[in-house]
This record gives structure tokens, sequence and C-alpha cells, in this order.
């Protein structure tokens, strides 16, 4: 459901009167930006917790001329909505340039022209500021000849332009763009378009089209975490078929036993599972019948995809828990999918936080909607070599922990080969680090989530500092696991976000960060900005060890206590430090 | 007529904040500073989202306070 004007006012007025910290936008359109503007204000405030955005906007009807101006050093990120008429004035009803089929050739001629001065613009604001594009929403208007039913040369040629362009647009770094696709099963084509308040005040937009096109705007510069892994149940989900009733040849998920939904289920599953998503599964079966039935070649998510394998005959919330435990993330993170609304509402009792969906059994298009959902949910902008490795990783941590072996940390750490690199520089096209610095909980200093212009602006900054570490041991490569980023000023280093991803613990990976860092800069004192959150006990205790006492909000340590407490607790690896 | 006011006066403060209860029942496009152009545009178009009407242009100039617009709303509006 689109927001509602009135509410979006009441969003927007709500967040400048409670003093939130601003995030300054800038909006270029050629439209009148008003009531678009106060949707793209509100969902912001929806989007950003904790802080309001400040959007401001250019010069009516020169789109052109706002690209220009935008003061990229004064703004955080930058929105571009633009329409048929910001490519040539003709393609809009308050320009009265002609129509005459004479006139069509040279409507095209600057339509092409224009795409690649916009290509232009967005890629130099994008160089420096995020960028989230809108191409035009709105239907083309009948300036061709032919009936409207049948296609015609310029329509086509005009959209080939900017599906030319929108192909450009994507592959530029730091710009995203609205996917028409999902625009149209949001907001109908012929319900967008509004002649009255287009050609009274230049507002082309009717409220639910502009309400839902900014939701999806802001969605771009503020993105949801995305969920890190699925459980899911077996029979009549991952397959046709109760395992313990038809046996292993019984169970099917294909064409000829029409229960090609659960095939396909499957596939969106190794899919999602190839992107770094991790899949485990809870039924409540006879382990063994699982083993074999999971060693079938036929199935199209192939069974070493799924860890862990919890079958067992008892709740599916202590099974949940259980994978939870071993994939050491929260269940606000997972999302529970099984056939059985009981199953559902038994997990999520436990687990209110969990996104937990009723497998749509001989229901194909809600089998089909949920394809869409899981998309949204767990949907990435590009996949990262950390990303195939997590699976794995978490796989060879289950054999490989000291609490499996009998063995301590210690012990375990001399004879893993650990590998160590840190990274120094500060580089903003590394996304992993901005990834980690927002999705992880345990091992987070203080739980602040940054903004990708908040954090770019960060490393420009002259006096702070970016250490990303790469970790690989025999057991094989974890990828970048941690970050720790902050200030050094006045021989004082100050560390204002430090992660590590939940994979890496038990390997003292926390003590070579703090060390790197302190060989690097030398300080005499290092202040943590720590703040407790509901999850962070790690790194609470990290520095309760360090420190001898609970820590206080920007604890401080001095070099001396610091190098003997970490000295203590390394032992010798291999280290590489660049950047 | 009394939800129909609430309603109204519910648009009006949303479009002008900062008006007490008292001050959006007289207001006036020449008592209210905030009243311009662009506020209008954004009041009628919160009113016509609100109860599910459009405004003809002729009337329109004359909706230029909260009276005003309350009686257009009471003559022209099934509830």
């Amino acid at each position: 459901m689109p927001m509602k004007l009135i509410d979006a006012l009441k969003i927007v007025d709500e967040g400048a009167n409670r003093d939130l910290r601003a995030v300054r936008v800038g909006l270029i359109c050629g439209f009148a930006p008003t009531h678009f503007q106060t949707f793209l204000g509100a969902h912001f405030c929806r989007a950003f917790k904790g802080q309001r955005a400040q959007i401001e906007s250019g010069l009516y009807g020169d789109l052109w001329g706002n690209l220009a101006r935008l003061e990229t050093a004064k703004t955080d990120a930058a929105i571009v909505a633009a329409e048929w008429a910001d490519f040539d004035g003709r393609l809009g009803l308050r320009g009265l340039g002609s129509w005459a089929p004479t006139a069509l050739p040279d409507i095209l001629e600057s339509v092409r022209s224009r795409t690649q001065k916009f290509l232009a613009a967005v890629q130099s604001i994008s160089t420096e500021i995020p960028v989230a594009v809108s191409l035009p929403t709105l239907p083309v208007p009948p300036v061709s000849f032919v009936p409207t039913w049948q296609g015609n040369a310029c329509t086509l040629e005009l959209r080939s332009l900017m599906a030319s362009l929108a192909c450009e647009l994507v592959r530029l770094k730091n710009a995203k763009l609205v996917d028409t696709q999902r625009l149209d099963c949001l907001s109908p084509l012929r319900e967008r378009f509004d002649p009255k308040t287009e050609m009274l005040a230049g507002l082309p937009y009717r409220l639910p089209h502009a309400s839902i096109l900014a939701e999806l705007l802001v969605r771009l510069i503020a993105p949801a975490p995305a969920k890190k892994g699925v459980i899911t149940d077996l029979d009549d989900t991952l397959w046709s078929g109760i395992l313990g009733e038809v046996g292993l040849q019984g169970i099917n998920w294909a064409l000829e036993h029409k229960s090609h939904m659960h095939g396909a289920y499957q596939r969106f599953l190794h899919a999602l599972a190839e992107t770094g998503v991790l899949v485990g599964v809870a039924s409540k079966n006879d382990p063994n019948l699982v083993r074999e039935a999971l060693s079938r070649d036929d199935l199209i998510l192939p069974g070493r995809s799924l860890f862990p394998v919890e079958a067992s005959w008892g709740p599916k919330s202590a099974a949940v828990a259980r994978i939870l435990r071993t994939w050491n993330i929260a269940a606000d993170a997972v999302i529970f999918i099984d056939d059985s609304p009981m199953e559902i509402a038994e997990v999520q009792a436990h687990f209110p936080e969990i996104e937990a969906i009723l497998f749509p059994k001989n229901d194909y298009q809600a089998l089909n909607d949920l394809f869409y959902r899981l998309r949204d949910l767990c949907g990435k902008t590009a996949v990262s070599k950390e990303d195939t490795l997590r699976a794995q990783s978490i796989r060879r941590a289950q054999d490989a922990v000291p609490i499996n072996s009998g063995q301590s940390v210690d012990e375990f750490l001399e004879q893993a080969e650990a590998h160590f690199e840190h990274d120094f520089s500060k580089d903003q096209s590394d996304d992993r680090a901005f990834e980690l610095l927002n999705k992880t909980n345990q091992f987070n200093l203080n739980g602040i989530r940054l903004t990708e212009p908040s954090w770019n602006k960060f490393l420009k900054e002259p006096d702070t500092f970016l250490l990303a570490t790469t970790y690989r041991d025999k057991y094989g490569p974890l990828g970048k696991i941690a970050v720790l980023a902050g200030r050094i000023k006045d021989n004082v280093l100050t560390v204002e976000n430090w992660v590590m991803s939940c994979r890496a613990f038990s390997r003292r990976v926390e003590h070579h960060c703090l060390h790197a860092v302190m060989k690097r800069f030398n300080p005499e004192r290092i202040v943590l900005h720590f703040e407790p959150t509901p999850r962070n006990g790690p790194v609470g205790d990290f520095l309760s060890d360090m420190l001898g006492e609970r820590p206080a909000a920007q604890c401080e340590i001095t070099q001396k206590k610091a190098l003997e407490f970490l000295e203590k607790r390394m032992p010798a690896t291999a280290e590489l430090t660049h950047g | 007529m009394a939800e129909m006011r609430y309603r109204l006066e519910n648009c009006f403060a949303a479009v002008f904040p900062t008006l007490s209860e008292q001050e959006i029942a007289q207001a006036d496009h020449l008592n209210v500073g905030q009243w311009d152009s662009v506020a209008s545009v954004t009041l009628f178009a919160t009113i016509e989202e609100e109860f599910g009407i459009e405004f003809s242009l002729d009337e329109m100039p004359k909706l230029v306070s909260f009276s005003k617009i309350l009686d257009y709303l009471e003559t022209n509006v099934v509830t």
C-alpha cells in the first residue's frame, strides 16, 4: 500500500522536531518536486532509524542544470528522477513543441544525445556520492501518428534508448537504478500520470505513484539488511511426500509427478546458496533416512549445499536454535520455511524475530510470489568472494573448532597455521568492509550502522584510518572477516567502529587487529567507542578481559597495557600488512 | 459533520504543523504566513486524498480558508 500524503507530512514533521542527525540528499528532477519530495523525506525517516533526510531540490524544469549544480561535497547522496520531458520538452504535456511526423526524427535525435549527457552526469556524481536513479516512469505520450495499440518505431526507439541507458547506469559502481518491472507491479502504468497537476503545477505524478517511486528510490540508497540464512523443512516442502511413509524412492519433485513446484523451490534455494545465503534443514524425520535422501544425486539442490541438517523428532524450535548456534547468527537474519502452520507458529513463538513463511503447497501463484519475496529478502548487489566461502567455512569450523576437538584455543591456534593479511588502504570501493560494518551484530563495538554516504565521507577525512583483515588457516580461507576504523590524532588512537564476522571467533583475530593498528600508528593511548547493545556481548567480554573490568562507553587503555595483554595471547603467526 | 471537521483539521495540521487547533479553525490564506501557492497545492492534494474528491478549477480559488473548505466539503461530500 502506498503511503498517504497526510501520513508522509506527519512523518517528515516528526523527524524535523526530533533533532535527528540529517543526511543531506540532493533531489534532481525537472518537475515540481512538492509531494514527491515529501514522500522521499518520509520514506527516508523510516529507512534511516535515528536519522532524517534533508532533501534539497533544484530549479523547476532544469534537470540538466540541477545535475550540473549538485554540490557533491555538501551532499551525502543524490536521487535523480528523470521523465520523458527532461530528455525532450516535446515529450511532456506542458511543452507545446510539434508532434508533427516531421518532428519525430528530431525528437529521437535529441533524446539520443541527452541519454549520453545523462550517463556522463550520473557517472560524474557517482564517483563522489551514491546515486539512485529512476528513468522515465510515465507513459510515452502519443507523439507518433500510429494508433496507440500498434507498435511504432518512434516509441520503440525511445524505449530502446532508455533500455541502453539503463544498462550503462547499472554498470556504474556507485549508481543504482529503479527496476521498471518491479515498479510496473507496484504502480500500474495508467495510474501514474496526473495531467491536471502536471498542466497546472508541473507535478506529473499521482500521489500513489509518487509514494511508490519514492520508496523504491530510498531503498536504493538505504537498503534493508539482507537475510543471511534460510532454514527449510523437507517433507512436502523441499520435496513432495512424507519420507517416513513413502520411502526414499517415493519422494519426488518432478513434472511427471505433478510435484514440479518442489523442484522449482529446490532450484531457487540452490541459487540462493550459490550467492552465499546459508541453507539449513529443520525436519521432523529419521536422521538416517534423511541422510540417504539428501544423497540422492537427482536433487536439484545438492545435499552438500545444506548445512546443518537437523533431522529429529524434537520440536522445530529446538532444531532452529541449534542451527542458529552453528551459523552463529541471530534469528532476525534468518528465514524459516515450512508447510505446516503449526510448525510455523511454534518456531515463531520461540523466535519472534525470525521471518517465518508458510510453504505454499499446491498454490502455484503463491510459490511464484514466494520466489520474488525471497529475492527481496536475500538480495544483494554483488556476490563477493566471502559469500562463496561462507558455507564452506562454517562447515569446516564444525570440524575444526577447539570445543569439538577437546583442544584449547591456544592449542588449536598453534597447529592451525593461521595467516593474517592487514590492509590499511582506505579503499572506498571495498564493499565487503562496508557490508561487514552494517551486518555484524555480536562482535560489534557499538552497533552503529553507517550509511554509504557517511562511510565514504569518513574515509575521505585525513585523520581517519581503516583496517580490513583477511584470515586463512590450514582449514581454508575465511576471507575478509574484520574491520576496524577510527582516527589517529595527537597520539591518541580512537576506534569508532570495530566489527568481526562471527565465523572468525575463537581465532584471536580481534587481538591481531588491535595489535596491527598499534604497530602501525604507535599511539600512546587507545580510546574505544564502546556501547553495549543487546547482542554485542562478545566484544564486551573481549574488552573486559583486556581492561580487567567491565568496559564503560568511551573506554581507554594505554599502549603498554594493551600490548602486554595482546602479546600474551597471540601465538606466532604469519602476518602481512599493506596499504 | 463533526467527523468531517476533525478530518479536515488533520489535513490542516499535517500541512501547517505549527498551527494550534484554534488557529486552524480560523485559518485563512491571509492570516497564515506559510499558506503560499506551494502550501495550497499540498493542502488541496491532502484534502482530495483524504476525502476521495477532486476540486474543480473554478472552486479552488474560492477555497481560501478553513471554514470555506469545510462548507464546501459539507455541501459536496457524501458521508
